[in-house]
């Protein structure tokens, strides 16, 4: 009889990771330039991205700034939408451009032997688009019927409701333009925005591949150093509201056979020295299919597919949400559970094992997601953009590792706030309300189009 | 342009256990992760009739503990690793992966190899995994607009039954599941001699050589399963179908066509061919539908790779009031167009320049590598054909895709599932 092993066996000796140190190099234009050499793969990725995004969007003009981003690969003075379609393609490249609420990034990958050309290629798209009005106009309408579609999906209405009650006016509050802000959208106010908005001295050129740096530079500055600088201002930053009390918000949809349970409130922005402590807190109480919400909601009661507590930090600042799709008839016990686990990893400290494995997780899946040069060239834009120190990649395992059991506790106390959570739930209100009534005073109810009811 | 670029090839070691299990191993150490990949030649097509469903509610059953892993233990384990893992079910094959640190490896072969010997089958875990997949099925499938329809056109395309049923099966069949049946399915299909292991990314050879056999050795063999039959004849089974769907917003359709099996020099035309009309934004239909018409609001278009005889799907939303038989004259006018004149110059440069660009893209990931030679090591018999089989896609002429284009998809043998909005929306 062969002697099967009955316990996990020890690991092998530790291999180190070394993450790549970027570059960093700025233009007399004020063009900021990150660059991470890398030859384990023939290519190479750009990011252009400017410190401006939805959030920024003037006055009156909502959806301005992901308009004009995702406009501008649609024809320049040398190419129209198709031939620039056509022209990426054929070299088996890809070029893209949005905005996410805090930045405008402008994106290519390539094989490394197109490297230059693409990178021409950018220039021309960045500094002579078009913004036809024929793509303007498939560009509104492909985004109305979208949003029609979003209106018949739950997460939508709730992610809605939660943004208006945690940010009030700041512009985090706006999950989408609305209809009228599609209709209003103009070229001229594209080109207008394009013109003030993508200048040099507010934008970083993130580049992670196979180049070779003094060509990259010298090709950087024939392409980019002619691009004039101007001085440009941000809209003031909105202040956002003080919560004191719990308030209940139901999204009606009458015959919905599942409640989706939306629990949030105010937590940091990316760069607080909280970030790690709260992010292995996280992990503990319901960033995974391993941590204590999911075990207990899913694993032990079986009342969802899946439930799930998260960090979203932004550049101005942050929300911790607490998330589940339950049956309808377990909502209220579903909600018992919810604040059952809030409470508790605020009022005692998780164990030590709980604490050692959430960081040997988030410790180890760290080089996995450095492992592809997207994945790479992510992780080093997000420190640049938001503004985290220049060793935070290089010290990030060990900033994890040093998060304390009193730290943990210190600031689930800190950021989660049972008592000032704002608690929506998009499902059947006429099911929904009895077993939900008794978490707050402060109850609305809103219909699927967004009408207060 | 892209002519004499030459990709390194990878470094591949293969050999086989004295109890039939086939080692892979794809050393690469530039970041310090392991991928292990486990496949077992098993998928919906070893399925019979009144058996739909099997092989994927198998697949849930290797997460509920084994001799030595508690219940959901596997997952806990590898997470506090620091590593993913998954499993997931085709008609072709059931397969189990992990990406971990590299100094985790034995952990994971400790993992896989506990479970391929001594799965906890019980009464218990059967039902609770049954239900769980019946979650799933109404979740991914019944509950979803337009969840239905690839299974639905598969069933009109192959008349061989262990073709044309779907990989999650019948609700009734999964209750007629019993718990003999699973220890069965368990006992002939997941051996030593039916599985294919690879491991990729950062190891010494000789550790996991030792581990390997360490952990997978004395693992019994089993006597083969039963070779099936996947035979087709080449007309599709039913050519056309109406569908109301209760929770589509919008009418839409599929086409599908019945095509040779992966790999065959057919097959690859045809890949490239879908290429060339549904693939990104230059694509043919993508010009001519979404940009040029503006009539549909999603084009999509998909091979779906089998051993056996295959297929290529062409499908649209249109947005609303548009004429659905008009846009499949478009489709037809220019699989018409690539059989009678087939591709453009600048089209075969393009297509060449994406294929080494997926294939570069592809190889950066431990774990697409190794689920990539898991593949041709268990389809094909032969691991090296990750260093070679970009080089034969690139080898596919302009004549061959017009013909086989002209042969296979310019025909009226197809079938056509026409999706008739029934939803509020």
């Amino acid at each position: 009889m062969v002697e099967i092993q009955k316990t996990p066996p020890e690991p092998l000796a530790p291999i180190p990771f070394n993450i790549a140190e970027p570059v960093r190099e700025t233009l007399p234009n004020g063009l900021r330039v990150v660059l991470v050499e890398e030859d384990r793969v023939p290519l190479v990725s750009y990011r252009l991205a400017f410190f401006r995004g939805d959030a920024h969007d003037p006055k009156g003009a909502v959806g301005l700034t992901s308009a004009t981003a995702s406009m501008l690969t649609e024809g320049t003075e040398k190419y129209s939408s198709r031939e620039l379609a056509e022209r990426v393609e054929r070299l088996g490249a890809g070029i893209s451009s949005n905005a996410s609420d805090d930045f405008t990034t402008f994106s290519a990958s390539t094989l490394s032997i197109y490297a230059d050309e693409i990178l021409a290629l950018m220039a021309e798209i960045l500094f002579r688009p078009t913004f036809p009005e024929s793509e303007l106009d498939l560009y509104k309408r492909n985004a109305l019927e979208n949003l029609k579609y979003q209106r018949s999906q739950p997460n939508f209405l709730a992610s809605e409701q939660s943004a208006r009650l945690i940010y009030g006016h700041h512009p985090y509050s706006v999950v989408s333009p609305k209809e009228g802000d599609y209709e209003r959208l103009d070229r001229e106010s594209l080109v207008k925005y394009h013109d003030s908005a993508y200048v040099p001295n507010n934008a970083v050129l993130i580049v992670v591949g196979d180049v070779e740096r003094s060509e990259l530079m010298s090709q950087v500055g024939e392409l980019f150093g002619d691009w004039p600088s101007h001085e440009f201002t941000l809209p003031k930053d909105e202040p956002i509201p003080a919560r004191d009390d719990r308030t209940l918000t139901i999204v009606d949809r009458p015959g919905s056979a599942q409640a989706n349970i939306v629990l949030s409130n105010i937590a940091i922005p990316r760069n607080h020295p909280d970030h790690f402590a709260t992010t292995v807190m996280n992990q503990v109480l319901g960033a995974g299919a391993s941590s204590r919400v999911f075990m207990n909601l899913r694993e032990e009661k079986g009342y969802t597919y899946g439930a799930y507590t998260r960090i979203d930090a932004k550049k101005q600042a942050g929300d911790f949400e607490a998330t589940a799709e339950v049956r309808t008839s377990v909502t209220g016990d579903s909600l018992k559970e919810f604040f059952y686990e809030l409470n508790r990893i605020r009022d005692e400290k998780v164990r030590p094992e709980e604490l050692a494995d959430a960081k040997s997780f988030l410790t180890g899946v760290f080089p996995i997601r450095a492992e592809t040069q997207d994945g790479l060239a992510g992780l080093v834009a997000n420190q640049v953009m938001y503004g985290l120190p220049d060793d935070y990649l290089q010290t990030y395992r060990e900033n994890i590792d040093a998060v304390t059991l009193e730290d943990v506790q210190r600031v689930a106390n800190a950021y989660i706030h049972p008592e000032r959570l704002a608690m929506v739930i998009v499902g059947d209100a006429d099911a929904i309300l009895p077993q939900a009534k008794e978490y707050a005073e402060d109850i609305e109810v809103f219909d699927a189009e967004g009408k207060k009811k | 342009m892209s002519d004499g670029f030459k990709l390194p090839p990878l470094e591949v070691e293969q050999f086989t256990l004295n109890n039939g299990l086939r080692v892979v191993l794809n050393r690469n150490s530039s970041v310090p992760v392991v991928a292990v990949a486990v496949y077992y030649d098993v998928g919906s097509r070893n399925e019979r009739e009144g058996r739909t469903g099997f092989a994927h509610l198998f697949e849930h059953m290797m997460f509920q503990g084994s001799a030595n892993v508690p219940k959901a233990g596997h997952f806990q384990f590898i997470m506090k690793a620091g590593g993913t893992m998954n499993g997931t079910t085709s008609s072709e094959r059931t397969n189990y992966f992990e990406t971990m640190p590299a100094d985790q490896l034995p952990l994971a072969l400790w993992l896989e190899s506990d479970r391929m010997r001594s799965l906890a089958v019980t009464q218990e875990n059967l039902d609770n995994q049954r239900e769980a997949v019946k979650e799933e099925k109404r979740l991914r499938y019944d509950n979803q607009p337009y969840g239905q329809i690839f299974d639905m056109i598969a069933a009109m395309i192959y008349k061989n039954f262990a073709n044309a049923h779907s990989t999650i099966g019948s609700m009734e069949d999964l209750d007629d599941a019993s718990v003999e049946d699973v220890q069965e399915f368990f006992r002939v299909y997941y051996a030593p001699n039916n599985a294919v292991i690879v491991l990729s990314g950062a190891f010494e050879t000789e550790t996991a050589k030792e581990l390997i056999e360490k952990y997978f050795g004395d693992i019994p063999s089993q006597p083969v399963p039963a070779s099936i039959d996947v035979a087709e004849p080449p007309e599709v089974a039913n050519n056309y179908q109406q569908w109301h769907d209760p929770l589509a917003p919008l009418p839409a359709f599929l086409l599908g066509w019945k095509i040779p099996r992966r790999r065959s020099p057919e097959f690859n035309a045809l890949y490239l061919a879908g290429k060339l009309l549904y693939d990104g934004d230059s694509s043919r239909l993508y010009q001519k539908l979404v940009k040029g018409e503006e009539s549909v609001v999603q084009l999509f278009g998909f091979t779906d790779e089998r051993r056996g005889p295959s297929s290529i799907y062409v499908g649209a939303i249109p947005k609303p009031g548009q004429d659905l038989s008009r846009i499949r004259e478009v489709i037809m006018q220019e699989i018409g167009d690539i059989g009678e004149n087939g591709p453009k110059v600048d089209e075969i440069e393009k297509l060449h320049n994406q294929l080494i660009n997926d294939t570069v893209r592809m190889r950066q990931s431990s774990m697409n590598r190794a689920q990539s030679i898991a593949e041709y090591a268990l389809y094909d018999g032969d691991p090296t054909l990750i260093n070679s089989d970009l080089d034969e896609l690139l080898a596919v002429t302009p004549k061959q895709i017009r013909n086989t284009v002209s042969e296979f998809l310019n025909t009226e043998n197809r079938s056509l599932l026409d999706v008739v909005a029934a939803g509020k929306g």
